[in-house]
């Protein structure tokens, strides 16, 4: 055995490639992202950015069917677009091991919504669940769910929470990688064609009811596996009121208990299905118990239902009924509801804090975005239009000071929104703001059928080359993949070969696209802007910037202090002092995108 | 034995850099390390708060909860004040005092506390520990990238759980070689700042 310090991501990476992943496939996504950069390091595994996850979960698919151990990485909002797939892989099974890594985001940290993708993945498409309590408890069933799922023959998925795919601990690891086995791919239709056939041998049933069958004939073999599953454990302590920690909820559990002072009956439990027998052991003589589970009661409904099979008669509280039923768990949040429960009283919340001036997110300094945020509002303000927008950095244009986008929903859904306002009737223009990334993940078949539809709208595509969001990543508009130089594929000669009006400027010349977005607004049709600028944070690095410098200066002479820069442009290099605008020059870029917002020429 | 250390600071400052050097210097020492780092938007400006937990037993959460850390480092007035219902009641803050503004503040939507309001709600906890300017003191040494080092050079005057030596070999390891004279002097500098207070 070998130990190092090291993040939960890299964690799950050595775990897979410990267990002979050969086929890894992902989309960027806050947390899970780190996972793939991480395996594509190992030699002999084959590691991709797919175009969405969907993809990447299609990906590894068809890896594991040709006999290759493989392993899909998305966080939350991915495993929601990969759904359809879920839906269909669960009732055909795998060949080669194969594990799904859904990190969720509980609190949303750094997401638009929070969820609990055990609901999706357990409840609903009934495949099996790990859910680690520690960076070292990641690594061990990342490492153990391969085995399982080629046991089982069905995908094993690992649900990894932000405090572990981000937290940094030692873990003990074995440095192994088994030998590698052939590539081989037999035909079996009657399992891996999802089709409404008629089985003959089942008496004329069809497929689809006859592999739900099979799953659900699985599921007494994934309790009996669970039940032996080294992952979930009983710890003896004084008292009649058991205490239930579920993955992360588990260590806060044990941080509290710490901070508490006695010992308290605990069950960790991690896996899905439950292991019935241990928690019907652990409740035995308890007249209450309570449990912490990061996001949704599923876990405390699971046990309702056994009390309630089983005749037993106890008190079980959670997040359903207990607990705050909405963001993260915390150490003290557990503490805090161990003494309300021991004193048999009702979980009292913390008091709302006082608000403290928050850090807005914002576009960096030099940022292209700004150019293209600034232009845009330029155009809405004069004719009232409407922008719908999407994920990525732009994304902070919908905050102070911009107040630009009107709406964020999840990838793509800027381009139909767009077309729906104006199919409600919506008479001024309507604009989506996409990013380049984002574009190639879900907004090509949103653009499909906005043409189809003859719609009437203005797409603008934020192209700088990256994901930026997520650390930059690279993806089908950029110049290479994991792996590889690419020839990028160019979003403006995708967008006219299916059919839109194309136009192209540099974000960084905020007048020209303010002209580019007015011409394009006065066509009819589907009008797409490429607004081509590289992101300024990957590839000024390395001298590659789409502007030229220049030395921003404010002439205080000039400036009168109407903070119209600071007010409706946000750059973090610009502030007001002593009643004038002060650029920062440490923090300045040069971009010169400000010039542009000064009326009175005092910005230079 | 546990200790529990937090950095609270501004995307920017360096304060994961100094909990790296912490963090490694920790496992050299033999200690159980656990940490994290609460980021998201930390390379656009935003609130970065890093969490360092050493014991000779196992640490279960990453996190270091409320009313637990032993030293607070406040990179950032604002920041330290965000984050400062982490420290322990016999716990001691180090707080660089030179403000980042924030967009909100910026634009008069927010107002950034003063200097007095930020101190009066720290001790109406009853918290203590020592207010020093690493920013100022970085500029006067060259460079106000410094700051992250004075800082960690004034947590070493305070913790003796690490010995300050090591600490700043760590630190020296993780970067360019043609920065470790000015690395050397911004650390004593920051020991020099608390010493001056003792």
């Amino acid at each position: 055995m070998e130990k190092k310090f090291m993040l939960g991501n890299e964690a799950i990476a050595r775990g897979a490639v410990e267990a002979g992943v050969k086929v890894v496939a992902g989309y960027p996504g806050t947390p899970a992202t780190e996972i793939v950069d991480h395996c594509a390091q190992f030699p002999g595994v084959y590691a991709e950015w797919s175009a969405n996850e969907k993809h990447a979960f299609e990906v590894a698919a068809g890896a594991s069917l040709t006999n290759r151990r493989s392993m899909a990485v998305m966080k939350h909002n991915g495993t929601n677009a990969a759904a359809d797939f879920l839906m269909h892989i669960n009732f055909t099974g795998v060949r080669a091991g194969m594990v799904l890594i859904s990190a969720d985001d509980p609190g949303g940290l750094s997401s638009q919504c929070e969820e609990d993708t055990r609901i999706l993945i357990n409840s609903y498409a009934h495949l099996p669940v790990f859910d680690p309590s520690s960076v070292q408890e990641a690594y061990a069933m990342t490492k153990a769910a391969f085995a399982l799922s080629e046991q089982t023959e069905l995908v094993f998925a690992l649900r990894p929470v932000m405090r572990i795919n981000h937290a940094g601990g030692m873990v003990e690891y074995e440095a192994t990688v088994p030998g590698d086995r052939s590539p081989e791919f037999v035909t079996d239709r009657k399992r891996f064609v999802m089709s409404a056939v008629v089985e003959k041998e089942s008496g004329g049933e069809l497929r689809p009811k006859m592999r739900h069958r099979w799953l659900n004939g699985k599921q007494a073999e994934l309790k009996a596996v669970m039940e032996q599953s080294p992952f979930n454990w009983i710890e003896p302590g004084e008292g009649d009121t058991g205490f239930i920690g579920c993955g992360i909820g588990y260590a806060f559990l044990k941080e509290a208990e710490q901070i508490h002072g006695a010992k308290l009956p605990i069950l960790k439990l991690s896996t899905l299905p439950l292991p019935e027998q241990k928690v019907l052991s652990f409740v035995k003589g308890l007249k209450k118990v309570v449990v912490f589970e990061e996001i949704e009661p599923v876990v405390e409904n699971l046990i309702k239902k056994m009390c309630f099979e089983n005749k037993i008669v106890l008190e079980v509280l959670g997040r359903g009924n207990y607990l705050p039923q909405e963001g993260e768990l915390t150490a003290n949040l557990v503490l805090n509801a161990i003494r309300s429960a021991l004193a048999d009283k009702p979980y009292e919340a913390a008091p709302q804090g006082k608000y403290i001036p928050a850090r807005t997110r914002t576009q960096c300094s030099g940022c292209s975005h700004r150019g293209l945020l600034i232009a845009l509002k330029d155009v809405v303000r004069k004719n009232g239009g409407i922008v719908t927008g999407d994920i990525g950095c732009h994304d902070a244009g919908t905050f102070e000071p911009m107040n630009l986008q009107s709406t964020i929903f999840c990838m793509g859904s800027s381009i139909p929104m767009a077309y729906g306002i104006k199919a409600a009737g919506f008479a001024k223009p309507v604009y989506a703001l996409i990013g380049d990334s984002t574009f190639f993940h879900n907004g090509l078949t949103g653009l499909a059928s906005a043409i189809y539809n003859a719609a009437d709208i203005t797409v603008i595509i934020a192209y700088n080359s990256t994901t930026a969001m997520t650390g930059f990543q690279p993806h089908p508009g950029s110049s290479s993949n994991l792996n590889s130089r690419i020839n990028p594929m160019d979003p403006g000669a995708v967008c006219e070969a299916m059919g839109a009006k194309v136009f192209r400027c540099n974000p960084y010349s905020v007048e020209e696209t303010i002209a580019v977005i007015t011409e394009a607004t006065a066509a009819k049709g589907v009008k797409v802007v490429i607004a081509e600028a590289l992101c300024y944070l990957k590839f000024g690095r390395d001298g590659q910037i789409s502007y030229v410098p220049k030395q921003v200066k404010v002439d205080a002479e000039s400036c009168n202090g109407c903070s119209v820069c600071v007010r409706t442009f946000g750059c973090p290099a610009i502030t007001i002092i002593n009643n004038k605008a002060v650029i920062e020059e440490s923090a300045c870029n040069g971009c010169g995108v400000c010039v542009f917002v000064c009326k009175r020429g005092a910005i230079k | 034995m546990k200790f529990d250390l937090v950095i609270a600071g501004v995307g920017g400052q360096g304060n994961i850099v100094a909990s790296q050097a912490i963090a490694q210097c920790a496992m050299d020492a033999g200690f159980t390390v656990v940490n994290t780092e609460t980021k998201g938007a930390a390379q656009r400006g935003g609130s970065v708060l890093s969490h360092v937990r050493l014991a000779d037993r196992e640490i279960y959460s990453p996190v270091v909860p409320h009313g637990q850390a032993d030293v607070l480092l406040g990179f950032e007035p604002l920041e330290a004040l965000r984050y400062i219902n982490i420290l322990s009641k016999g716990g001691k803050y180090i707080i660089n005092m030179a403000p980042v503004p924030t967009i909100l503040a910026n634009m008069g939507i927010d107002t950034y506390p003063s200097e007095q309001e930020i101190l009066s709600e720290v001790a109406a906890r009853g918290l203590t520990g020592y207010r020093i300017n690493a920013t100022q003191a970085a500029k006067e040494l060259g460079n106000v990238l410094l700051t992250n080092v004075i800082m960690l050079g004034a947590f070493t005057a305070i913790a003796d759980i690490l010995p300050a030596e090591a600490i700043l070999h760590k630190l020296l390891s993780m970067v360019d070689p043609k920065f470790h004279e000015a690395d050397i002097r911004a650390f004593r500098r920051g020991r020099e700042m608390i010493a001056a207070q003792l």
